[in-house]
């Protein structure tokens, strides 16, 4: 059987002999040793690859990096890495705008591994000192985008789950959570089946338009549970519980299992930066369970209810002060609840007297862009000779020319770096793109 | 050491508006008004040689950057103007160069786009989003600057950067959620934005937009005064307003209008998918076309006619 050659395996084509006779050598040699390794019939090897089942970085076929990059005439590596940056900052940009349910108000329950595996190094300064900075990141985040959501926290240390923090919509209570790190301090084995019973038993009451959402970061290869792990997935699954794992060792079956089971999305963190990635990729709102799951038929009856929710007044700093309802402190400002009329500091919360939701338009108007995206902007390839000199929302000139290098117009890059609304048909700039997705959601043309 | 100051002005350019307050007691013209800014311009790029400055302005329908030119570099325009500016500064010796750059390019643009105006546009609301959105991404700009292709050459600290917005419109016409996204993303980069009112109409989204950003609201009482009024309140940078007692609205309204009737409730009834606002329970969401189960609608009072229908056929 001759080795495969496939186009990025080979990328010079006869500049560099030698290095293509290298790399023959290492096919041949690679497929050598597959067919070795498989041993049970040549028919079995040349089936798995032709499957090209490449979930794991090792099978994955061998790539020439370094030949993407390229330098400038003046020997520079520099534009090409600033290229390179782009696209990766692009690519996460374009995602499909395919208009899909996003649940809005959501319920998490953060499950922190505290067991002795944290107390690794192999990430800088340690797993748990990472974690513990990300999770403050994330729930920052997390608050911002999702203003409605409640979030609480719980840690897995001697075998048992430890309740850290109350749900709660308030991101400094969450954060609080963090900020005593000695009270933190790494312990014993985790077990997956107790924190997780205990994150069900806290969301088992929450109303079924609410997302019941499981985040764990998981540091051991271990788990010791006192049960069959199975039952609690199968009833994680009965109260809609989507469980989302973020590892930071390796892969073990049974959370991907549990992953994939409930819907939630499972990652191993290669090193600090890709795991700051994945946590963040958990911060917007999930789209709902598709209705193709077994569950949703039964669940689509009530998944979505009127809520009752209270637009309370607010109190100006210059108001007599009087004691709140939630700490029972003197303070002059605060929010009164439009029902029971008893004062409370901050909102959204829900009324500790008459338990009505209380939140301010603005925390409303913030997840709306969720619901109401900006439109994605299409990478101009041609020129016409008619397109304004300038990007519409920072005036900065564009560039006239086309960078000279081999760009792939699939990966929705633009090689004049132009970026036009489909909407007001008006040209913006990469930087300008990037903004207005991530942060604006108001396209300044249309807008 | 402090950073330099960027300040973006944002300026209301309604002819139905202006053409009243022309006429109002005390008169103020747009000419007038002008004359003021820009000598408040003038005052901030003098405070500190890197100062900056950005204008946009707000026609009906259409939202237009003022100053600086466009193609210019971004808040470097003094650095690379000293070439320019004997050409486009007027040639007055006196005046220093930035300052009659910037007076002779806005007022020129300002005649250029009021005289551009159309008869038919004059209805439109003013497009202060387009022009809030395009000073957010400026400033966005100016704070993520590209890296420098020399590394050797340390990249300038970004600026701290603000907005000044003058409203002589009501802004009830104003897209709600476009400009709410825009309040939130000043925030996230951390730009206050003042309101200055020039009129008496009631601005309900510009209020939240001060108090959110922890920006200063004035209403000017005394037109004539205006210049007083935008050096004691608006001149003082970002840094400095931590020790300064920054006039702001009290009185904030944060309730919602129901999006049936357009009314202000109290306790309203939301949709969990699209988050739209009613006043009274309803069978069905108007927005997203949700249908509620009966059960929630009998929960809240099914005396609610559009519950009480509902609940006698299910």
């Amino acid at each position: 059987m001759p080795p495969r050659r496939d186009a990025e395996f080979i990328v010079s084509d006869g500049s560099e002999p030698e290095d293509d006779d290298l790399d023959e050598d290492y096919v041949a040699s690679r497929a050598a040793r597959a067919r070795k390794g498989k041993g049970k019939g040549k028919e079995l090897a040349g089936d798995s690859r032709k499957a090209q089942d490449q979930s794991y970085a090792w099978e994955a076929s061998y790539k020439r990096s370094w030949d993407t990059v390229q330098e400038d005439e003046a020997g520079s590596l520099q534009a090409a890495v600033q290229d390179l940056v782009a696209r990766s900052k692009r690519r996460r940009l374009l995602g499909g705008d395919a208009p899909i349910r996003r649940t809005i108000i959501r319920h998490m329950m953060l499950l922190m591994d505290l067991s002795t595996a944290m107390l690794d190094r192999d990430m800088r300064p340690s797993r748990f000192d990472l974690t513990l900075s990300y999770a403050r990141e994330f729930v920052g985040e997390w608050f911002d985008q999702n203003p409605l959501g409640q979030m609480g926290v719980v840690g897995m240390r001697n075998g048992v789950g430890e309740r850290i923090g109350e749900m709660s919509g308030n991101p400094q209570e969450v954060l609080k959570c963090f900020a005593d790190k000695t009270k933190l301090e790494p312990a014993g084995e985790p077990s997956l089946q107790n924190s997780i019973e205990m994150a069900r038993a806290s969301m088992s009451h929450l109303p079924t338009h609410s997302s019941r959402e499981i985040l764990i970061l998981f540091g051991s290869l271990t788990t010791v549970d006192p049960g069959n792990i199975h039952d609690t997935v199968d009833a994680c699954l009965r109260d809609q519980i989507r469980i989302s794992i973020v590892s930071l060792s390796a892969e073990m079956k049974i959370c991907r299992d549990m992953c994939e089971r409930t819907g939630g999305v499972f990652g191993v963190a290669l090193n600090e930066g890709h795991y700051k990635d994945l946590l963040f990729e958990l911060v917007p709102p999930p789209a709902e369970k598709s209705s193709a799951s077994h569950l949703a038929a039964k669940a689509a009856a009530n998944e979505s209810e009127l809520m009752q929710m209270g637009f309370p007044t607010r109190l100006p700093s210059t108001a007599p002060p009087s004691l709140c309802v939630c700490h029972s402190r003197l303070r002059s400002e605060g929010y009164i609840c439009p029902r029971c009329n008893s004062k409370v500091c901050d909102v959204p919360t829900d009324c500790d007297i008459c338990g009505l939701m209380i939140v301010s338009s603005p925390h409303l108007a913030r997840s709306y862009h969720h619901l109401f995206p900006a439109p994605a902007y299409k990478a101009i390839v041609e020129l016409d000779g008619s397109e304004a000199p300038t990007c519409h929302g920072c005036s900065q000139p564009f560039p006239t020319a086309a960078r000279d290098r081999n760009l792939v117009p699939e990966e929705g890059m633009s090689p004049f770096g132009r970026y036009r609304c489909p909407k007001c048909k008006h040209d913006f700039d990469a930087e300008c793109d990037m903004f207005v997705h991530d942060v604006l959601h108001v396209c300044p043309g249309c807008g | 050491m402090s950073l330099p100051a960027h300040l973006s002005l944002i300026l209301d350019l309604s002819p139905v508006p202006w053409t009243a307050l022309s006429h109002s007691t005390p008169p103020l013209s747009l000419r007038a008004f002008l004359a003021q800014a820009l000598v408040f311009l003038n005052a901030h790029l003098a405070l500190r040689n890197e100062n900056s400055v950005s204008v946009f302005g707000a026609l009906p329908g259409r939202s237009v950057g003022l100053y600086p030119p466009p193609g210019r570099g971004h808040g470097h325009g003094r650095r690379q103007a000293g070439g320019e500016e004997e050409g486009s500064g007027g040639g007055d010796e006196n005046t220093f160069h930035v300052f009659g750059q910037a007076d002779e390019g806005l007022m020129s643009r300002v005649e250029e786009e009021v005289a551009g105006l159309e008869e038919v546009e004059e209805d439109t609301p003013p497009a202060l989003v387009g022009a809030l959105t395009k000073s957010l991404c400026y400033i966005n700009r100016l704070s993520n600057p590209p890296p420098p292709l020399n590394p050797t050459n340390a990249a300038p600290a970004p600026p701290h950067a603000r907005i000044v917005l003058f409203s002589v419109s009501q802004d009830a016409s104003m897209a709600y959620i476009p400009f709410m996204n825009c309040i939130f993303s000043a925030q996230k980069l951390k730009v206050p934005i003042d309101v200055c009112k020039l009129d008496d109409s009631e601005v309900i989204f510009l209020h939240q937009a001060s108090h959110l950003t922890g920006g200063a609201f004035v209403h000017i009482d005394q037109r004539e005064a205006l210049l007083q009024y935008l050096s004691m309140c608006f001149l003082s940078e970002t840094e400095t307003r931590k020790t300064l007692a920054v006039p702001t609205q009290d009185k904030v309204d944060f309730r919602a209008a129901c999006f049936c009737h357009k009314e202000i409730v109290d306790i309203g009834y939301v949709c969990s998918v699209c988050l739209s606002i009613f006043c009274t329970p309803v069978a069905q969401c108007s927005t997203c076309h949700t249908k509620f189960s009966p059960d929630t609608l009998l929960r809240f009072g099914g005396s609610a006619t559009n519950g009480h229908s509902n609940g006698t056929t299910a």
